[in-house]
C-alpha cells in the first residue's frame, strides 16, 4: 500500500499451520503494502503451487504433516526457484541452519519484530526480482545465438577468443571486408552495443566459449 | 457217513468182496473147459486126418509095388518064352530101377536057385552063380509052389541094407524055370513113395508086426504120439505094418498158451481185487477216523458253501452254541454272527476270495440268545467251492483276559496310587521294576531306571560308597530289619532323604528272585523332627535374640510366666513371678482392652487384645506393643505381650518421608524445567501473533489509509491472542504452585483435561492425536489434583516420546478413565508407541533407569509413590495394538472416606 517496491507480479506465499501467526502476518505484511497468500499446510501449498508463481515464500519449519524443511526439499526437486524465509521456534535453529546450506533465503526466529520479518522480504523479493531479469537476458541470448548463420556463429567465436578481423579472415579464408559484414550482422543480431556487451551475453549462456 | 461198526452191515461187506472171487474162479474154469474141449476136438480131427491120410500113403505104396511086380511079371513071361536075353533084361530092368527109386536089383534066379541075371549089372550082392541064402531059399520055393509072386521076409543085407525081396515065378507051361526078384529098400520106400508134404507132416515109419521099426522117413523132428496111426502093409502081407505119427507142431505152445493166459490174467484180476479191496479197506478207515475226529472235535468243524451258508457241522455245535448240526446246513453263517462283528466277518470272508486262509474272532449266536466269543479259522478249497472253517470257543479265554486286564489295571492303579515307593532288583542287583510312586520320587522315568545296574541313577555322587555298601548288604541278605536311611539325588540334581525297607522276592514256586524295596520320602519328617529339635533352642535364641520385649503372663493373676532376655534386660531379671503391671512401663491402660483379660475362657482364644504404639513416659523412646490372649502349654489362659522399640522405625520413616518428598519437589523442579522450555516456545505463537497485529495496525495507521473496522478486527485478534497467552501463564503457574498433598474429592475428567491441555503442545510439534476417554458419572475420588495431575502428564509425556517414531496415522495417544470396582477409579493411559521389552519393564521402576536420551529415570518412580500414597497401584501393561498402558488406581471418596475414619 505505501513503501512496498514489489514488482506487480510478485506475491509473498505464507504456509503456517497456526492460524493465529498466519493470520497476523497475513495482517501485517498486507498493511505494508504486499500482496499476500496464505496456506495452512504444506500440502495445500504443493496443491496451489504454479511454475509461474514469482515473489518468495515465508514458510513455518515444524507442521503437522508435512513439515516446512520437508516441502523447502520437495520444491527443490521440483525446480522451484523462489527464495524462502525459514520461521523458526525456539531450539529450532540447527534444523533452519541445515535448511540455509540446502539454499534457504534465510532464516528468522519467533518471536519476531515487523521490521526484521518486512526486510527480509523486501530483501527476497529484490533478488528473485534480478535473477528473473538475468534468467530472462540468458534467455533472450540463447535465442538469439539460434538466429546467427553458421559463417556468423565461426566469426562470434572467433571475436570471443580475441581475434582480431585480420586474423579471422586468415583462419576463416575469407577477405577482411567480409569479416566485417558478418561481426557487423552478428551484433545486430545478438542486439549487443558494444564489443564487451556482447561477450559477457555469449560468455553468461556458455561458460565453454570463453578463453582459457 | 455215520457209524459203520455194527456187524448187520459188515456180513453184507464180506459178500460184496466174495462174489468178485468167485466170479473170477468159474469164469476161469469155464474157460479152462472149453479150451480143452475144442483141443480135443482138434485133436480127433488130426488123428483122422494121419488115418487118411497113412491109408493114402498104403495105397501108393501097394500101387507101386503092384507095379513093380507087373514089371517083374512081364520080365518072367518073356524069360519063359525066351523072347528076351541078358542085355535085354539088363535093359528094362535098368529102366525100370531108375524110374522107381524103391527098387534096388531085379535078378533072374535059375530053377536050381543060382543067380543067372542080375540088375543092374554093377551090383555086387547078386552076382550070377551065387547062390540064394537059406531064407531065400524058402521063399524060392514059397514062389516056385505059387502062382502069384512071393514076398520074402525082411532082413539086412551083409552092406546093412534092409531089403525085402519079391519073388515072381518064370513058368513055361508047367515048367518051371526060376524067378525073378525084385529087392526093395525098405529105407527108400519109406522115403520115396510118399511125396513131400506127408514128409513134411508126419513121420512115417514101417515096422514089423513085433514092433520093430524097420525104417523112417526122418528122425530130425519132435513127435507127437498122440496123433498117430498104424495100417498094415498089405501086398508084402507078411506083416510089415506102416506106422505115421504127426509131428509136433509149432502149434505146441499155442495149445498152452490160453490156459496160461487164463490161469494167468486171472490171478492178475484176483491180485488186483485183493489191493483194491486193501486199499479200500484203508480209505474206509481213514473216513471212520476222519469221522471220529470230525464228530468228536471239542471245536466247532463245518463246511461251508460259498454262499455262505453252512453243508456241515459237527456236533460241537450243539455243545457249544446249543444248535443242532443237523438243522444248521442250509442255513448263512452270518445268521449267528454278533450284529456289531457281522462287518469285520465280512471283511475276512471276503479275504477268502483271494484264496488265502484267514483267522479271526467274532461273537456268534448261541441257541439260548447269548453270545460267545469264537476264534475262527477258515481254509477255501477253490476247486470244491466249499470254505472249511474251525472254530474255537474262546469265550473263557476273552473272559480271563478281561479279567486278567482289569485285575493288572487294579493292580496297575493300586501301585500308581501307593506313596510309597516300590523297586524291585534281581539277585545280580539289577532294577527290574519301579513303581510310579518310585519313579515320581527320584525324578527319573521308568524307562531310565530298568534294567539299571549299580550305581543307580538316583545315588548322589557324594554318597557313592554309603549306597554301595547299603546295595552288598542288601544283596547278601543282611539288610537291617530297620531298613536303610540314604539320601537319593532326584534327576534335576535335588537332594531327598529317603528309608528303605527290604523283603526278599518271591515268585510263585518260592524261589527268592531278588530283593523288593519300599522307599518313603522322610525328608519332610526328618526336616520336622529336626525342626522340633532345635524348636525349643531357636525359640529360646530368637525369643532372647530379638530386641523386643516378650512377656507372657497369667491373664488372671497377671504373674509372669515366661520373659525373654530383652525384657529382662528392660525390667529387671527377676521378672518371671511377679506381675506385669508392677515391673513393665509403658503399658496399655484397662480401657484400652476391648475386653477385660481377666475374664477370658479357653472359648474366646486366641484374641487380640492390644495393637498400638505407646511412648514410653521417661525416655521418650517409642514402643510398639502388641498383646494376645492365648492358651499356654498348661492350658491356662494367658496374656502375651510383645514390644518392640520401633524409636528408631519411626525416625528412618520420617526421613525417608521427607527424602522423598524432597526428591519429588526436586523431580518437580525439573519437570517445571522442561516445561518452561516448551512453553517459552508455545507463548511464540500468541506473542508473535500480537506483535504482528500490533505492527500491521501501526503500519497502517502511519499510513493514514486505515479503514477503523479493519483495525478493530486485527486489535480483536491480538487480544484475543494476549488472552491466549496469559491462559498459558496461568496454567504454568497453577502447576508451579508450591502445595502439600492435599487430598480432596476431585473430578478425575478434570484432571484429564488439564494434563492433556499441557501435553498439547508436544503433542501438536510430534503430529500425535490426544483423546480423552471418560467414563460418564464416574465418581469423584480423593486425592491430590495437581499430583494426579503430574502423573497423568508424566505418563502421557513418556507416552508421546515413545511414539516419535512410529507411522503418522498410528499417532495417537488416550487417556481413559472408567470406574474399577466398586470402590475404586482406574486411569490408563494408552500409546502406540515402541513399547518395552520384559527386561524394560521388570527395571522401570528402578530409580535412575530410562529409555529415554534425556530423561533421568526418575519421573515414573516419583509417580509410583504419588499412587502409592493415594492407596492406589500403578501397574504397566503391552497394549495388544501395539505400544504399552500404564494405569492407575485410585479410590473414590466415598471409599477413602471409610478408610479416613478407619485410621
Amino acid at each position: 500500500m505505501s513503501e512496498s517496491r514489489a514488482a506487480p507480479d510478485q506475491q509473498i506465499y505464507i504456509v503456517d499451520d497456526d492460524e493465529a501467526l498466519r493470520d497476523s502476518l497475513v495482517w501485517m505484511l498486507e498493511s505494508s503494502g504486499y500482496t499476500v497468500a496464505a496456506f495452512d499446510s504444506a500440502e495445500a501449498f504443493l496443491a496451489a503451487w504454479r511454475e509461474s508463481m514469482s515473489g518468495c515464500l515465508v514458510l513455518d519449519v515444524r507442521m503437522p504433516g508435512m513439515s516446512g524443511l520437508e516441502l523447502f526439499e520437495e520444491l527443490g526437486r521440483r525446480r522451484f526457484s523462489l527464495p524462502v524465509i525459514f520461521i523458526t521456534g525456539h531450539g529450532d535453529v540447527p534444523m533452519a541452519v541445515s535448511a540455509l546450506k540446502k539454499g534457504a533465503a534465510d532464516f528468522i526466529e519467533k518471536p519476531f519484530g515487523d521490521q526484521e520479518m518486512l526486510r527480509l522480504v523486501e530483501q527476497c523479493l529484490e533478488q528473485e526480482r534480478s535473477s528473473r531479469s538475468k534468467r530472462k537476458l540468458e534467455a533472450d541470448t540463447v535465442r538469439r545465438l539460434d538466429h546467427l548463420t553458421q559463417r556468423e556463429r565461426e566469426v562470434l567465436d572467433l571475436i570471443i577468443l580475441g581475434k582480431l578481423n585480420k586474423q579471422i579472415a586468415d583462419v576463416l579464408g575469407i577477405s577482411i571486408k567480409t569479416v566485417e559484414v558478418h561481426r557487423a550482422r552478428v551484433m545486430e543480431k545478438m542486439g549487443a552495443h558494444s564489443l564487451a556487451e556482447l561477450v559477457q551475453h555469449v560468455v553468461t549462456v556458455e561458460p565453454t566459449a570463453a578463453p582459457r | 457217513m455215520t457209524e459203520t461198526d455194527d456187524p448187520a452191515q459188515s456180513a453184507p461187506n464180506r459178500w460184496y468182496w466174495t462174489a468178485p472171487y468167485v466170479a473170477v474162479v468159474i469164469f476161469a474154469l469155464s474157460m479152462l473147459t472149453l479150451v480143452g474141449l475144442l483141443q480135443t476136438r482138434e485133436l480127433e480131427g488130426q488123428r483122422n486126418a494121419v488115418a487118411r491120410d497113412v491109408q493114402w500113403a498104403e495105397q501108393t505104396m501097394r500101387l507101386h509095388m503092384q507095379g513093380t511086380e507087373e514089371f517083374l511079371g512081364q520080365l518072367a513071361r518073356d524069360l519063359s518064352a525066351e523072347m528076351i536075353d541078358a542085355d535085354g533084361f539088363q535093359l528094362r530092368a535098368n529102366q525100370h530101377i531108375a524110374n522107381n527109386g524103391e527098387l534096388v536089383n531085379v535078378v533072374w534066379v535059375g530053377e536050381d536057385g543060382t543067380v543067372r541075371w542080375s540088375a543092374p549089372f554093377d551090383t555086387t550082392d547078386w552076382l550070377a552063380g551065387d547062390a540064394l541064402s537059406a531064407a531065400q531059399s524058402a521063399v524060392f520055393l514059397d514062389a516056385r509052389e505059387g502062382v502069384r509072386a512071393t514076398y520074402g521076409q525082411v532082413y539086412t543085407t551083409a552092406r546093412g541094407l534092409t531089403v525085402l525081396e519079391v519073388y515072381v515065378p518064370i513058368r513055361h507051361g508047367r515048367d518051371f524055370r526060376g524067378a525073378i526078384v525084385g529087392v526093395y529098400s525098405i529105407d527108400r520106400v519109406v522115403r520115396h513113395l510118399v511125396p513131400g508134404w506127408f514128409a513134411e507132416k508126419y513121420r512115417l515109419a514101417l515096422q514089423t508086426a513085433e514092433g520093430e521099426t524097420l525104417a523112417v522117413n526122418s528122425t530130425l523132428k519132435e513127435l507127437d504120439e498122440s496123433v498117430a496111426f498104424e495100417l498094415p502093409l498089405d501086398p508084402p502081407g507078411n506083416g510089415l505094418i506102416l506106422r505115421a505119427t504127426a509131428f509136433r507142431a509149432g502149434g505146441q505152445l499155442p495149445q498152452a498158451l490160453p490156459i496160461v493166459l487164463i490161469v494167468g490174467l486171472s490171478v492178475l484180476v484176483l491180485w488186483s481185487l485183493w489191493l483194491l479191496r486193501t486199499h479200500v479197506l484203508r480209505r474206509v478207515q481213514v473216513e471212520k477216523e476222519r469221522d471220529r475226529l470230525f464228530n468228536l472235535s471239542l471245536d466247532m468243524l463245518c463246511v461251508v458253501g460259498l454262499d455262505g451258508s453252512f453243508r456241515r457241522c459237527n456236533p460241537a455245535f450243539e455243545r457249544i452254541l446249543g444248535h443242532s448240526p443237523h438243522d444248521l446246513p442250509g442255513k448263512p453263517m452270518l445268521d449267528l454272527v454278533h450284529r456289531d462283528d457281522v462287518a469285520a466277518t465280512l471283511e475276512q470272508l471276503r479275504s477268502l476270495a483271494s484264496g488265502q486262509p484267514v483267522k479271526f474272532e467274532n461273537r456268534c449266536l448261541c441257541a439260548d440268545g447269548s453270545y460267545k466269543w469264537l476264534v475262527w479259522s477258515i481254509n477255501p478249497v477253490r476247486a470244491e467251492k466249499l470254505v472249511y472253517a474251525v472254530a474255537h470257543d474262546i469265550t473263557g479265554r476273552k473272559a480271563a483276559e478281561e479279567a486278567l486286564r482289569a485285575e493288572s489295571a487294579f493292580r496297575k492303579a493300586m501301585e500308581d496310587s501307593v506313596i510309597t515307593g516300590l523297586r524291585a532288583i534281581d539277585l545280580s542287583g539289577r532294577i527290574i521294576y519301579v513303581n510310579s510312586a518310585f519313579c515320581r520320587m527320584v525324578g527319573f522315568d521308568e524307562s531310565e531306571l530298568l534294567g539299571a545296574e549299580a550305581p543307580f541313577p538316583y545315588w548322589p555322587p557324594e554318597d557313592l560308597d554309603v549306597c554301595s555298601r547299603n546295595l552288598e548288604l542288601t544283596l547278601g541278605g543282611r539288610a537291617p530289619a530297620s531298613g536303610f536311611e540314604m539320601r537319593i539325588r532326584r534327576k534335576n540334581g535335588e537332594r531327598l532323604d529317603a528309608r528303605f525297607y527290604l523283603s526278599p522276592l518271591i515268585d510263585l514256586t518260592g524261589r527268592q528272585t531278588g530283593w523288593m524295596a519300599s522307599m518313603t520320602d522322610i525328608t519332610e519328617p526328618k526336616r520336622v523332627r529336626a525342626a522340633l529339635e532345635a524348636a525349643h533352642e531357636r525359640f529360646e535364641a530368637v525369643l532372647d535374640g530379638l530386641d523386643a520385649a516378650v512377656f507372657v503372663s497369667d491373664a488372671g493373676t497377671d504373674e509372669i510366666l515366661f520373659a525373654n532376655r530383652a525384657f529382662k534386660a528392660i525390667h529387671g531379671f527377676d521378672a518371671v513371678g511377679r506381675t506385669v503391671r508392677g515391673v513393665a512401663v509403658p503399658q496399655p491402660e484397662r480401657g484400652d482392652y476391648p475386653v477385660d483379660p481377666r475374664g477370658l475362657t479357653v472359648t474366646d482364644l486366641p484374641r487380640e487384645l492390644f495393637d498400638g504404639e505407646l511412648q514410653h513416659p521417661l525416655s521418650g523412646r517409642w514402643y510398639h506393643v502388641r498383646e494376645h490372649a492365648t492358651r499356654w502349654v498348661d492350658g491356662r489362659v494367658v496374656r502375651m505381650g510383645i514390644a518392640t522399640d520401633i524409636t528408631d522405625r519411626k525416625q528412618t520413616a520420617e526421613i525417608s518421608r521427607q527424602q522423598e518428598e524432597r526428591l519429588e519437589r526436586t523431580s518437580r523442579l525439573i519437570t517445571m524445567g522442561e516445561m518452561a522450555s516448551t512453553l517459552a516456545h508455545e507463548l511464540n505463537q500468541p506473542l508473535s501473533a500480537i506483535a504482528n497485529y500490533c505492527a500491521g495496525c501501526v503500519t497502517r495507521m502511519q499510513s493514514g489509509n486505515s479503514k477503523p473496522e479493519d483495525l478493530l478486527a486485527a486489535m480483536q485478534k491480538a487480544r484475543f491472542q494476549a488472552e491466549r497467552a496469559g491462559k498459558i501463564i496461568r496454567r504454568i503457574r497453577e502447576f508451579v504452585k508450591k502445595s502439600e498433598p492435599r487430598r480432596s474429592a476431585v473430578r478425575i475428567a478434570e484432571v484429564l483435561d488439564d494434563a492433556l491441555g499441557f501435553a498439547e503442545i508436544d503433542a501438536r510439534r510430534l503430529g500425535i492425536r490426544l483423546v480423552a476417554e471418560v467414563a460418564p458419572d464416574l465418581p469423584a475420588v480423593y486425592a491430590d489434583r495437581i499430583m494426579i495431575e503430574q502423573v497423568v502428564l508424566n505418563l502421557v509425556r513418556n507416552g508421546l516420546d515413545a511414539m516419535s517414531n512410529v507411522l503418522p496415522d498410528e499417532r495417537i495417544l488416550i487417556a481413559r478413565a472408567r470406574p474399577f470396582g466398586p470402590h475404586s477409579v482406574e486411569v490408563a493411559v494408552i500409546d502406540r508407541g515402541h513399547g518395552l521389552s520384559d527386561e524394560d519393564r521388570a527395571r522401570l521402576f528402578t530409580p535412575f533407569f530410562t529409555t529415554k536420551a534425556e530423561g533421568m529415570g526418575m519421573g515414573l518412580n516419583i509417580c509410583r509413590s504419588i499412587i502409592e500414597f493415594h492407596d492406589g497401584r500403578l501397574i504397566v501393561d503391552v497394549n495388544p495394538e501395539g505400544g504399552t498402558i500404564f494405569s492407575f488406581t485410585l479410590p473414590t471418596e466415598a471409599a477413602s472416606e471409610r478408610v479416613a475414619r478407619r485410621a
